[in-house]
């Protein structure tokens, strides 16, 4: 595997993942933007409009015709938040050249549809967007929001973020509002497409047994690549030193009802430090809290006290925050909170073995030495760098996480407190 | 050794039958990653049996199968093989289906070692009644967690309605009251019962050298071969049982099933696969006049996902959809199949959804632990993962045709949908 990154203009970069080891070529084009609550529903709107046409292939229709015919090629956009940031995410998969029957050119083929649909949306004369997909994509966009309920795991880590941050930056929910719809005219919505393909920062990422010239010159020739300005990259920078927070002078206690069988609890932690080494620290600590077989909440609050079958925590790296999520019955909700704390203070008091370090360690480890064996991890990961502007390398990261001691881990233990008790129930 | 060859996929396939009758089978890949999964031909269907050598038929709790793969992971000398296993950095699971029970790893370092694990606490069952009772909470909150997935009680629904007396209509994980009639005494039951090689395989796919994993593997085999389990399965009548179930969850916008049963299970099954795989592309995909006209209305946001489910014992098609307007869906996809079966299919739609199906196959083969699941489904259904390649020429537009006029019959149509709770 080798990766390289060239900037095609500035603002706008192309990373090349150079590897035989799959049978698929994925080209991921992603666009980076702040998250604001006056624009978060426009940017969900967005990949709902182009998905149903560009110039060339002016109908959803068509484009499924044009995938089916590169051997079922893949295509697809999605919106994630990353820290206090929206990406926007269309992609497509396709078999390597090959493996098709007759020799097709199938990756030139989907990386020029893919810039089409992103970057040359079927317009009218006056250059909006094509105005007779709105009402259905509103529509669309309501109920994708409205399906939020619909798997009460994710819901309520949704909601325990949504209560700590308020209707903003990283609180907001990434695919918007159903209240901001309506009012959304097809005018709005184009001025605001066509200044986030020439305002934001774009990345476009190729992975395959590529060559990496070729691709830059495919883009280079692409009419919608030159069609695209130089831009100063605009997004809010989040790592381990560009958060800091204040405790919160009340845990805030949520109980929301459902008709459900199982409950559902979230606890929203702030980590509150500037020491050396916090995001290896962190990740450490959250191990050995709740990620993996050989964590506290799994030996303790599954194995030992029967509580749980899920029982796990999750690190949100670029906001600094920990979120312990477990589905229990909803009569042990004191029972879980309060075995749950135990585990927190036993941290903090330095109850855990250097089997439990060990333990962490070689199961953070294992997982980034999984990355390059992966097609969509591997690029999932090199996203993550490039935003988050560490541009680490594996082994750096590895050794960062090799380096962390007991003393960081209680020292960080003593500095993470609780913010917030969600809890879904009947 | 036995050598399989597939020149479109560019794989080798090895297969070993050791003397005990376990067969191993191992497709190297280039990656640095190592799986392994042994699986045993043992799942919820399999709850009446004739044990080796007794003459009283022997019938067990729902759920046990999976109960059983919870806790084989309890060793003798108080530690839990899954606890090791991830201590060494690799990443340790198991799974239950209808029809069988797999354990599994994988990880690019410490192979040697977690073998020595792995091989040892599958072949070793330790059971007490502490550790089974330990056990219960944690599966009944798993058994909670699944009541509250519309996706599972959906198709749950479906497969009530489908079949009267067919094993495929108890949950994996049975019922609260079902699992609280388990014991040790049945775990080790159904551990003797159905454990023994030859009604095991091993499949391995990642970065290894064929002969040198077979000769690791064959040293650390000691079960011993027995005669067959006798099972038995009911008999399931053709018809369905009901056509319509409904159920209200918490959910924002109804979820249907369709479901068709199929009652020919002696047709070519991988040949009926590719067929309705390219069947389904060509009633359902998004390049459809279909889903063009229901998703300009509003009607469908995403078209219909459809699977052809089959096992020795059973075979139906299921086709899912979510949208609000039910009735109407349910009648435009049924229109749909009418038209299709009227006016044949075009050749230009075939040769697409043909192309698309193909690449589909292809991609299959990216990941080691898909390609392990992939091999270890099949050979429990006797079918040999790469003759899809081989037997996809043979899949033509008359025989698509022949499968749709043939499955696709009303009185073998189940609906089941999950309403949103009236407000």
């Amino acid at each position: 595997m080798s990766k390289t990154s060239i900037e095609i203009k500035q603002g706008i970069k192309l990373h090349c993942i150079k590897t035989d080891k799959y049978k698929t070529d994925i080209t991921c084009i992603i666009i980076t933007t702040p998250l604001k609550r006056e624009t978060v529903t426009k940017n969900a709107l967005i990949p709902f409009m182009l998905r149903r046409g560009s110039k060339k292939i002016p109908s959803q229709y068509l484009i499924s015709k044009e995938l089916e015919n590169i051997y079922g090629a893949s295509f697809n956009c999605g919106i994630d938040k990353m820290g206090d940031n929206v990406v926007l995410k269309f992609y497509i998969e396709s078999i390597s050249t090959e493996y098709a029957l007759n020799n097709e050119n199938i990756l030139k083929e989907s990386i020029e549809d893919l810039l089409d649909i992103v970057f040359n949306p079927l317009t009218d004369d006056k250059g909006n967007l094509n105005k007779d997909f709105l009402d259905v994509e509103k529509q669309n966009l309501k109920n994708t929001i409205e399906s939020k309920i619909d798997e009460k795991d994710s819901y309520s880590f949704d909601r325990c973020i949504s209560e700590m941050y308020g209707e903003k930056g990283y609180g907001l929910y990434k695919y918007g509002y159903v209240e901001d719809i309506q009012k959304i005219t097809i005018e709005e919505l184009s001025d605001y497409y066509n200044y986030l393909i020439q305002n934001s920062k774009i990345d476009i990422f190729v992975s395959g047994n590529i060559d990496e010239n070729r691709i830059a010159g495919l883009l280079n020739a692409n009419e919608n690549i030159k069609k695209l300005k130089p831009r100063i990259e605009n997004y809010i920078l989040n790592n381990e030193y560009t958060e800091s927070k204040q405790p919160v002078e009340k845990v805030k206690e949520i109980k929301e009802s459902m008709n459900v069988t199982q409950g559902k609890l979230v606890l929203g932690l702030d980590i509150i430090s500037n020491m050396e080494n916090l995001q290896a620290t962190s990740m450490v600590y959250n191990a050995i809290l709740g990620d993996g077989a050989n964590s506290m909440m799994f030996q303790n609050v599954r194995e030992k006290a029967s509580l749980a079958y899920s029982a796990k925590s999750t690190l949100v790296k670029q906001k600094l925050n920990i979120f312990i999520r477990c589905g229990i019955q909803i009569e042990n909700y004191e029972k879980a909170l309060n075995l749950i704390k135990v585990q927190l203070e036993n941290i903090k008091k330095g109850e855990f073995s250097d089997e439990d370090i060990f333990n962490a360690k070689t199961y953070l480890i294992s997982g980034l030495k999984n990355v390059n064996e992966e097609q969509d991890t591997e690029i999932v990961y090199y996203i993550g760098q490039e935003i988050a502007k560490t541009n680490m390398t594996l082994e750096e990261y590895i050794s960062k996480i090799e380096n962390v001691k007991r003393e960081d881990i209680i020292n960080l233990a003593n500095n993470i407190n609780l913010n917030t008790i969600y809890f879904l129930k009947d | 050794m036995q050598i399989l060859e597939n020149s479109k996929i560019k794989e080798k396939l090895y297969i070993e039958k050791l003397e005990n009758g376990l067969t191993i089978m191992v497709m190297p890949k280039k990656t640095r990653k190592k799986y392994i999964v042994w699986s045993a031909n043992f799942g919820s269907i399999d709850n009446k049996f004739y044990s080796q050598g007794e003459e009283n038929l022997t019938t067990v709790p729902d759920g046990i199968a999976h109960y059983l793969e919870h806790k084989l992971f309890e060793q003798e000398n108080g530690k839990n093989s899954l606890d090791v296993l991830t201590s060494l950095g690799v990443d340790a699971n198991a799974y239950t289906t209808n029809d069988h029970t797999a354990y599994l790893f994988e990880c690019t370092d410490n192979f040697d070692e977690a073998l020595e694990e792995f091989m040892d606490y599958v072949q070793h069952p330790y059971f007490t009644d502490e550790n089974v009772e330990k056990e219960r909470g944690i599966i009944e909150q798993e058994i909670m967690m699944y009541d509250d997935y519309p996706e599972w009680a959906v198709y749950m629904n479906a497969m009530k309605a489908m079949y009267k007396n067919n094993e495929i209509n108890i949950d994996v994980a049975g019922t609260k009251e079902t699992i609280a009639q388990i014991n040790k005494d049945k775990l080790y039951k159904i551990y003797n019962s159905f454990y023994y090689p030859s009604n095991m395989i091993i499949v391995l796919a990642g970065d290894f050298n064929p002969k040198e994993i077979l000769e690791k593997i064959k040293e650390k085999v000691i079960l011993k071969n027995t005669e067959d389990v006798k099972r038995v399965y009911n008999e399931e009548p053709e018809e369905i049982v009901e056509k319509y179930v409904e159920k209200e969850m918490n959910i924002s916008m109804p979820i249907i099933i369709i479901g068709y049963k199929d009652n020919n299970l002696k047709e070519n099954k991988i040949k009926k696969d590719i067929a309705l795989e390219i069947l389904s592309t060509i009633l359902f995909s998004k390049s459809t006049e279909f889903f063009k006209k229901l998703y300009e209305e509003g009607k469908l946001l995403t078209n219909p996902a459809t699977n052809y489910e089959f096992s020795k014992t059973f075979a139906h098609f299921l086709i899912q959809v979510q949208t609000n307007y039910v009735e109407e869906v349910i009648k435009e996809i049924d229109n749909q199949i009418e038209k299709v079966k009227e006016n044949g299919i075009s050749e230009e739609d075939f040769l697409r959804a043909q192309k698309a199906v193909y690449g589909n196959y292809i991609k299959d083969y990216n990941d080691v632990s898909n390609i392990a699941s992939i091999i270890v489904a099949d050979y429990f259904k006797n079918i040999n993962s790469f003759d899809y390649f081989e037997e996809f020429k043979s899949v033509n537009k008359n025989y698509v045709e022949k499968i749709l006029k043939e499955l696709f019959v009303e009185k073998r149509k189940v609906v089941s949908v999950i309403k949103p709770v009236a407000e």
